[in-house]
């Protein structure tokens, strides 16, 4: 893979990210992926807006079109297709883990969490750590033919761990590679690798 | 996977435009697939193959995704932009005034109530907030749209109206947005997700009727939030959205 496609396939990951946020999903040195984003908005491929870089319309669309030349093999491959399929499942548990972990059933009713209720989190973290412990296998089996996947790993036990000590921000923060965070880019990937799109 | 002679051909510099690029790896992807499924090799495929492989409506939607991303071509002869006008540049001060509006089958609506408001559909709320929330929708679907957003900012009180459910569109504005209503997904999508992580007011699976760019709505964010049973069970429990009048700010 180049650097270029693969600046450009982290910042579409990203959709809005510095330079070393994309450096530090595709493994890629900051520096040279701060080249390439320079290249890429002086040549119209991408903007710099609010601190960030985002990729321009025509350069998703050419990054797009670009995958099945560049991943052809993988998709075609029957294990690293096995433990997609694998993830697709799993994927749907952890959408739910997340949902619960943001609202609760108070009297009946549905209402968001306000992390009052110690218990629930701590049974809420538990089913994360089950989903955690379920999709290591699934990623370990995809980095074993896409290296760069590892990185994935390393985030969300990361990031269960931290949620695990206490500091829950660490489940589905927005503004941090917090667990939901991870795993939402995770899947962007896995989607463009492998040509399909997202149903929800 | 059989290749084209001109993958993995790092050495080729991109092309200077974006469409040109963008339009070359489209093109590229079509040969490729259509190479695939050709039982002989590059050479015959060029030979014989690509004419009656490659069809014009491979060519079509090449044309197609240049368009869905918001290009619109440059024109020599304004008979382009008259013809085509999905496909070009307007001429200058042709801009149009956006009339669009969902249109759901099931959009249940209903008269003005005392207030004024007007029922122009109903959603799944993502979860209950306090008190309803007021805005200016607007209409979010292009690339276009985003990156004008992106840039300027979003105009205060927005409620997005949108039908991107995974939120791949909307992701890098959505902090935002003071509402959002959309036309897809459940709950439990990932716009679903983030919106309830930023507390903004959501209402997904939106089916509304003449709901406009511009019109002032007001969103049920009280309503009971929906919950997994009650997509399992069939069960209704809908927040609605409301169109209020021009004038009315509270």
């Amino acid at each position: 893979m180049s650097p270029r496609h693969l600046a450009f396939h982290g910042l579409a990951i990203k959709r809005l990210a510095d330079a070393s946020a994309v450096a530090g999903l595709v493994g890629l040195p900051p520096a040279v992926v701060s080249s390439e984003l320079a290249k890429a908005v002086a040549t119209g491929r991408a903007m710099e807006a609010k601190g960030g870089f985002t990729l321009a319309p025509l350069a998703r669309v050419a990054l797009e079109a670009s995958y099945g030349g560049l991943y052809g093999d993988l998709r075609e491959d029957a294990a690293f297709e096995a433990a997609y399929q694998r993830f697709e499942v799993i994927n749907r548990s952890l959408k739910q883990v997340i949902t619960d972990w943001q609202t609760m059933e108070v009297r009946g009713e549905r209402v968001a969490n306000d992390h009052s209720d110690d218990a629930y989190d701590a049974k809420v973290i538990d089913r994360l750590a089950g989903i955690h412990e379920k999709i290591e296998p699934v990623l370990k089996a995809l980095a074993a033919k896409l290296p760069r996947l590892g990185i994935y790993l390393e985030k969300l036990t990361e990031a269960l761990e931290q949620a695990e000590d206490g500091d829950i921000e660490w489940v589905s923060d927005i503004r941090r590679e917090s667990y939901h965070t991870v795993w939402f880019e995770l899947h962007e990937d896995l989607l463009r690798i492998m040509g399909t799109v997202r149903d929800e | 996977m059989k290749r084209l002679p001109i993958d993995g051909l790092n050495h080729v510099t991109p092309p200077a435009s974006p469409i040109v690029e963008a339009t070359l790896e489209l093109v590229r992807d079509v040969a490729r697939r259509r190479f695939a499924d050709y039982p002989g090799d590059w050479a015959g495929f060029a030979a014989e193959g690509a004419d009656t492989l490659v069809t014009a409506a491979d060519i079509e939607a090449v044309e197609g995704k240049l368009l869905a991303s918001g290009h619109r071509f440059d024109w020599s002869a304004s008979i382009s932009a008259a013809e085509r006008p999905e496909a070009y540049k307007p001429a200058a001060g042709a801009e149009d005034a956006s009339d669009f509006s969902f249109e759901h089958p099931q959009a249940v609506i209903a008269p003005g109530d005392d207030a004024g408001r007007e029922q122009r559909g109903v959603g799944d709320n993502v979860v209950r907030h306090e008190k309803n929330v007021i805005g200016t929708a607007r209409y979010i679907r292009s690339n276009a749209r985003v990156l004008a957003y992106l840039t300027d900012g979003v105009p205060p009180g927005t409620i997005a109206v949108i039908d991107d459910s995974g939120g791949t569109l909307t992701a890098p504005i959505i902090e935002q947005f003071t509402g959002v209503i959309c036309a897809g997904g459940s709950v439990r999508s990932h716009l679903g997700i983030l919106s309830r992580e930023y507390g903004i007011p959501c209402l997904m699976n939106a089916r509304v009727s003449g709901l406009r760019d511009g019109d002032r709505v007001e969103i049920e964010a009280t309503a009971q939030a929906k919950t997994t049973e009650d997509y399992q069970t069939g069960t209704e429990r809908i927040g609605r959205i409301w169109r209020l009048p021009a004038e009315d700010i509270r």
